[in-house]
């Protein structure tokens, strides 16, 4: 019956190469070749694939023919099994040959043959059919529910390791970031998701990255302690609401609260925080380092039933990588040696300067408003500040990290300054409300100030 | 002709595959209970039951084209015999005979590479059918570079 057929995960000890299969082919002209096969690799639910290491009559016969028929025995009862298979592709570089590869070299070395077993190819097979020979053994099957998958990567693990391994490649804080979001909507269909950094001595954690929101809403700021993701944020622990209701909604919680409180100048000062208009389930996870809380990480769904414990568990566990990541990253003082200066496209039309930007800082909240709007306050408001007098003084755009640091009216703290943080949210503020200015990386610890436009700067001093 | 070596080889309880195809060249794989060559070395004879090896007898009675390799499982030593059928028979007491004293023999070599032999023991190997071949060609399949040179 098609339904007590097993399934390629079933047969899971034939594939450790304990008992070799049997892979009959057939040549053009109808000659069957049969022979053993040391292993028989599990590719996916309807995929395996067999080692290429010699050019046989079996590597010749599907590529005429494509079909084959493997019998396999579980080593645990010599009962058989036989697969129908179509041969598909063969693979010479990536995850599977690699793995594949790395397995025979091993039994190679072992051996003293490295020279003789060197793997060509991983020749992939879809599994068409899978049939238990009846009539075999006496002997009783093993109960299917005794028989653990254990061997098998649950996709969710398979995932994970993806992320891993990626995130462990990034260079800068910034890629981390961004590539995490990726990750985490392409691997895990987390769509709506936001990453926000703590600044304990403020009290609050501010937006450094966003994936899947119409308004980035970089550099929105929310109190620890204030909604889903604060409150996380304070209790170190991750919190999930689901099927919430609209008054939790921490998003328009707070800027209603702006609103109701310092009115319009205020709000105008507050970038709103990313959300979705009809969320109806939230993770925050908070993003905690020898217990000193660095950030949070904040996923959000319009599906009340889409954040289970599966999700909880991912999220912890990439929060876990994410926090390592980013202090490790925003720790890098190092400076490298300027790279060449490239310009980008947009630079080198600054020799036509088109229209004229105007900044405008205000002393009383360190805010800097661009062209009557507000772009940004604080550190990154300070920062920006300090950059554009220096170019308009000075005549300078080449800037260091390191003279940021010892600038004291910057007010960057003397440890744990956040200042890659701060330049990241800069840099992205910028990239929204007045992408003809740029602060464009020259290499570690280095960046320049680059200007389409003419720029003309403004103070106001007074409450 | 299947030369000496090869012939010895197929006496020492080596594991019997069987390799059919149909008339849309799907290939079949079954397992055979013991080989027995002829003794002008020309054909052999294996054992195959109708239950495990439904497929593969309806190939042989069709196109008759086979491929038998046999492998002796504690030192690898390997054969691919290439042939056509030539009968096909209910086992007789002689043949039933030797199919259990090969049993006898594989299950020395598969408890020698630390196959528990009870599980050797439960395969069902009878009724058999005896499936005489004439042989055509014989090649080396013992693993290696060697593998698959004509014989």
């Amino acid at each position: 019956m098609e339904n007590d057929r097993p399934r390629l995960e079933d047969l899971w000890p034939c594939f450790q190469g304990i008992i070799p299969a049997a892979l009959s082919t057939c040549a053009q002209d109808g000659t069957p070749n049969i022979t053993f096969i040391s292993q028989i690799y599990y590719v996916d639910a309807s995929h395996v694939a067999i080692s290429h290491q010699f050019f046989n009559k079996t590597h010749r016969n599907v590529r005429e023919n494509p079909s084959a028929c493997a019998m396999m025995l579980d080593p645990r009862t010599l009962r058989a099994y036989r697969l129908y298979l179509r041969y598909q592709h063969s693979e010479s570089s990536g995850v599977l040959f690699d793995s594949m590869s790395l397995q025979l070299q091993a039994i190679a070395s072992h051996a003293g043959m490295t020279d003789v077993f060197r793997l060509r190819a991983a020749d992939v097979y879809e599994v068409l059919q899978i049939d238990g020979v009846e009539g075999f053994t006496r002997f009783p099957p093993v109960p299917v529910s005794e028989r653990p998958s254990r061997l098998f990567v649950d996709q969710d693990l398979e995932s994970l390791r993806l992320m891993t391994e990626r995130l462990n490649r990034s260079e800068a804080l910034s890629d981390l970031l961004d590539r995490s979001l990726q990750l985490l909507d392409e691997l895990f269909g987390f769509h709506h998701a936001m990453i926000l950094l703590a600044d304990e001595p403020q009290a609050k954690l501010f937006t450094i990255a966003s994936r899947g929101y119409p308004e980035h809403g970089v550099g929105s700021e929310i109190g620890i302690g204030e909604g889903l993701i604060g409150m996380a944020a304070r209790a170190r622990r991750a919190l999930r609401l689901s099927a919430i209701d609209h008054s939790l909604r921490y998003a328009r919680a707070a800027r209603d609260r702006a609103q109701a409180t310092a009115g319009l100048e205020a709000v105008c000062r507050e970038i709103p925080l990313p959300g979705l208009a009809g969320a109806a389930g939230q993770i925050a996870v908070p993003l905690v380092i020898r217990g000193r809380l660095i950030g949070m990480l904040a996923v959000e769904s319009a599906e009340p039933l889409a954040f289970m414990c599966r999700e909880d568990t991912i999220l912890t566990i990439v929060a876990t990588q994410l926090a390592t990541g980013i202090d490790h990253l925003s720790r890098d003082t190092e400076e490298s040696s300027p790279s060449a200066a490239v310009k980008s496209p947009a630079a080198r039309a600054a020799r036509r300067p088109a229209c004229r930007r105007t900044f405008c800082f205000f002393h009383r909240d360190d805010c800097v408003f661009v062209d009557g709007e507000y772009l940004i306050r604080n550190v990154p408001g300070r920062i920006l500040w300090r950059l554009l007098t220096r170019q308009r003084d000075e005549g300078r755009s080449e800037f260091t990290n390191r003279e940021l640091r010892m600038d004291s009216w910057l007010g960057l703290p003397d440890i744990k300054d956040n200042l890659e943080s701060r330049l990241i949210l800069l840099r992205k503020r910028m990239e929204q409300k007045c992408p003809e200015v740029r602060l464009v990386t020259r290499g570690r610890g280095r960046f320049a100030l680059e200007a389409d436009v003419t720029i003309e700067l403004a103070e106001k001093k007074e409450t | 002709m299947i030369p000496p070596q090869v012939f010895d080889l197929l006496h020492t309880g080596v594991s019997v595959i069987v390799g059919t195809r149909d008339s849309s060249l799907m290939p079949e794989s079954s397992r055979a209970w013991g080989i027995r060559a002829a003794r002008d070395r020309a054909s052999v004879t294996i054992f195959l039951t109708e239950a495990v090896s439904q497929q593969t007898l309806r190939n042989l009675r069709e196109n008759g084209l086979v491929a038998i390799s046999c492998t002796r499982p504690t030192d690898h030593v390997a054969c691919q015999l290439k042939g056509r059928l030539r009968t096909i028979r209910p086992a007789e007491q002689a043949d039933r005979e030797y199919s259990a004293g090969w049993h006898r023999d594989f299950i020395q070599e598969l408890v020698a590479i630390g196959v528990p032999a009870d599980l050797c023991e439960a395969w069902i190997t009878g009724p058999a059918l005896a499936i005489e071949i004439d042989v055509t060609e014989v090649f080396h399949q013992t693993p290696g570079p060697g593998a698959g040179e004509k014989v």
